[in-house]
């Protein structure tokens, strides 16, 4: 049956890209699971493609985009799903697009970004060789629901799949948890860092108290939200040993991308890739949209930064004061795949934004509450003072920011998921992961 | 952001408890300690916060004037409520009983009640300070999520705090159109329903969203000075006239006396409903 869902499929996905219907990258897939529910399965039987999975709350895209690159800078043959297509639909359209008319996958690998609920039906579906879980951080509640509700779901899913090799962050305790509770430890490794930590956490953080028992975790070093080299005094239990923590280079700016980098770069080390080939891949690391990639617009640089959580909004301010940031767009829209609950930005950090920004236009469908959020970030009472604009226009915000930008300088983006949609409609990028 | 503002100084001064940070601040309700914090310090009010967690002195908790206390993820609630037995439980009730003002979100809200019933049907006491219970009618109910708008008693958001009113009786009735400035907005997100007692007010009536229950229209309590509600939002940034309310409240209550506040520019705030009412299709 699949041959046919597949040449059906396809047909419909150039149709849908020729007259933009948009959603191309799930829809045949879609299809495909409801004409035939064992699609997945049935067109993996047919093929030897290895597969990687990787979840977590931030640094899919980045991570799948890392090792692909790695991968095929070893001459391999890898296929992906498009960055937000990471539902089942997204996966089988992923399959299905890259399959030929015989119903098989020629690729070696296929690296497939999985949404945090959707793991564990992916679990069922799916045999990979690979999973690789990055972090658990609050993020759309509306949505997802808690966070220790989320690690246990994928604690449950993955107790007795003793094959799959799990490549686990072991400085985010609710994910190392997960490794330390499933039996076969040696099919277990772990990244995570060794360096100077902060002392003191930043507000947003989840996961303190001891995933075992519930006392609070003591920190020897906190890298940023609750990730850190953790230990709990009353049961003893600890970070787990370090497969890696050292890398030479990383071709992102941020803390959160030398996870990301780590968490690659060790799927590869266990996939056999030598040091070299690993290296040179990230040397031509072109990161994807939205994810710190620079285009130009006007005349002038535009680095657009995705943000969509408070321990990833954090994190991206960080980085982007650590680039000598001036003027700054912050696009929030609470569409689905936002999160309809805004309230998250009461949970990020940006009164460190009075140390270094010169410029701020807030904009989106949320705009006057991110500027309530800046308002009350400030000592100051007269919001004229600041040079903060409000302009829920996409379009004019970016066109008047730019405006005070000089030529040597660059304007930052920090979109939410849709809004960095919107962007890229805007910017005419037509470059997308 | 630079600042020119010259921060005026005031004698007066606010001792809030903020009750388990760590644990009970979820969606972020951190927003309404900023609110607070900001509110009394641009009026030249020094505003002292005080976290309290496990294993916090008691005497921190007796010594507030004004408390505040957010939602939390159901393993943390946990922890919370095995350390409120340990006797903050008595201190918290004293201080509600003898008018401190307070505001408790979604999971502080029900905690206060008589009793939480959990989706498999394992009741967990509450404090039993307010005349509420609340019941999760199963894991197959769905959760009652999304923006939420509710007329609320005129005099909690009239801007002044020195209406009369015999404790525990609001002294006018919840208009069922929305005036000028007596509706809140917000945003929900609880699996639990909230039914209300006798002895205790309703905060105010559903206009868009669910509210306590999603059946009966009311959103919220009132019970002396402390106020419950299930709307994070967070409530107190996006309606700034309910944190005037609680400071106007603290501040009457520790220098016995009436203390007028100074009136703020709140033109941003007022922006930021009007585009949420005009969303929500709510026309006043």
């Amino acid at each position: 049956m699949n041959p046919s869902i597949i040449l059906f499929g396809k047909l419909f996905s150039q149709i849908s890209q020729l007259f933009n219907f948009g959603n191309g990258s799930t829809w045949p897939g879609h299809i495909a699971l409801k004409l035939n529910r064992n699609f997945i399965q049935d067109i993996l039987k047919n093929s030897q493609t290895k597969i990687i999975l990787i979840a977590g709350t931030n640094g899919k895209t980045t991570t799948s985009l890392l090792l692909k690159t790695i991968l095929e800078e070893n001459g391999q043959k890898v296929i992906h799903n498009s960055s937000g297509a990471n539902l089942l639909n997204g996966l089988a359209s992923a399959l299905l697009l890259n399959s030929n008319a015989a119903g098989k996958i020629t690729a070696d690998y296929a690296i497939f970004e999985v949404d945090e609920n959707t793991l564990p039906i992916v679990l069922k579906e799916i045999d990979p060789q690979y999973v690789v879980l990055l972090n658990l951080f609050r993020d759309q509640l509306d949505r997802y629901g808690e966070v220790a509700s989320v690690a246990a779901k994928w604690t449950q899913s993955l107790l007795h799949e003793e094959t799959i090799r799990l490549i686990l962050n072991a400085d985010d305790p609710q994910v190392a948890f997960i490794g330390q509770q499933l039996f076969n430890h040696k099919n277990v490794k772990y990244f995570g860092l060794n360096e100077k930590g902060r002392k003191e956490f930043e507000h947003a953080v989840d996961s303190i108290y001891c995933p075992r028992c519930g006392n609070k975790l003591s920190y020897s070093a906190i890298y940023y939200s609750h990730l850190g080299d953790w230990h709990c005094e009353k049961c003893e239990l600890k970070r787990p040993q370090l497969a890696l923590d050292e890398i030479n280079f990383t071709p992102l700016s941020g803390l959160y991308n030398k996870y990301n980098t780590l968490a690659a770069i060790l799927t590869a080390k266990e996939l056999e890739i030598p040091e070299n080939t690993i290296e040179s891949a990230l040397k031509k690391f072109k990161p994807a949209f939205g994810r710190q990639e620079v285009v130009e617009y006007n005349g002038k640089k535009i680095q657009i930064l995705l943000t969509k959580n408070p321990a990833g909004f954090n994190q991206t301010l960080q980085t982007i004061k650590s680039l000598g940031a001036k003027n700054i767009i912050i696009a929030l829209n609470d569409g689905i795949a936002d999160g309809t609950d805004v309230s998250w930005i009461w949970d990020i950090d940006t009164e460190m934004l009075n140390d270094f920004a010169r410029n701020i236009t807030v904009t989106g469908d949320r705009a006057y509450d991110m500027g309530l959020r800046l308002k009350y970030s400030t000592s100051s009472l007269k919001i004229e003072n600041c040079k903060l604009k409000i302009e829920p226009n996409l379009n004019i915000a970016i066109d008047t920011a730019l405006q005070a930008v000089s030529q040597s300088e660059t304007l930052y983006i920090l979109p939410t998921y849709t809004a960095m949609l919107d962007i890229r409609k805007i910017l005419g990028g037509k470059k997308i992961l | 952001m630079s600042t020119k503002y010259q921060i005026p100084n005031t004698k007066y001064s606010l001792r809030i408890a903020w009750l388990y940070p760590d644990l009970m601040s979820t969606y972020g309700d951190r927003g309404n300690i900023i609110a607070l914090q900001k509110r009394c310090e641009w009026r030249g009010i020094n505003v002292e916060f005080v976290p309290i967690t496990v294993d916090s002195n008691h005497k921190l908790l007796a010594n507030c004037d004004l408390l505040f206390m957010g939602g939390g993820e159901d393993r943390q609630q946990k922890i919370v409520s095995d350390d409120f037995q340990k006797g903050n439980d008595k201190i918290l009730r004293e201080l509600i009983e003898k008018e401190t003002p307070g505001l408790f979100i979604c999971g502080a809200y029900q905690f206060l009640g008589k009793y939480y019933k959990e989706a498999d049907g394992s009741i967990v006491n509450g404090l039993g300070i307010l005349d509420i219970y609340t019941e999760n009618p199963g894991i197959k109910t769905k959760r009652l999520i999304g923006n939420m708008a509710f007329a609320c008693h005129p005099e909690l958001v009239s801007g002044s705090s020195c209406h009369s009113r015999e404790s525990g009786n609001l002294s006018e009735k919840i208009p069922d159109r929305v005036g000028d400035d007596n509706n809140i907005i917000g945003f929900e997100n609880h699996g639990g329903r909230t039914y209300l007692g006798k002895n205790v007010q309703s905060l105010g009536k559903v206009l868009t969203g669910f509210g306590n229950n999603g059946e009966d229209q009311t959103e919220g309590a009132i019970y002396k000075n402390t106020i419950g509600s299930y709307s994070h939002g967070p409530i107190l940034p996006k309606n700034p006239q309910l944190a005037d309310w609680l400071i106007s409240k603290a501040l009457e209550i520790k220098y016995k006396k009436e203390i007028s506040l100074e009136p703020l520019d709140d033109s941003l705030e007022s922006q930021a409903k009007e585009a949420m009412l005009q969303r929500l299709k709510i026309n006043h």
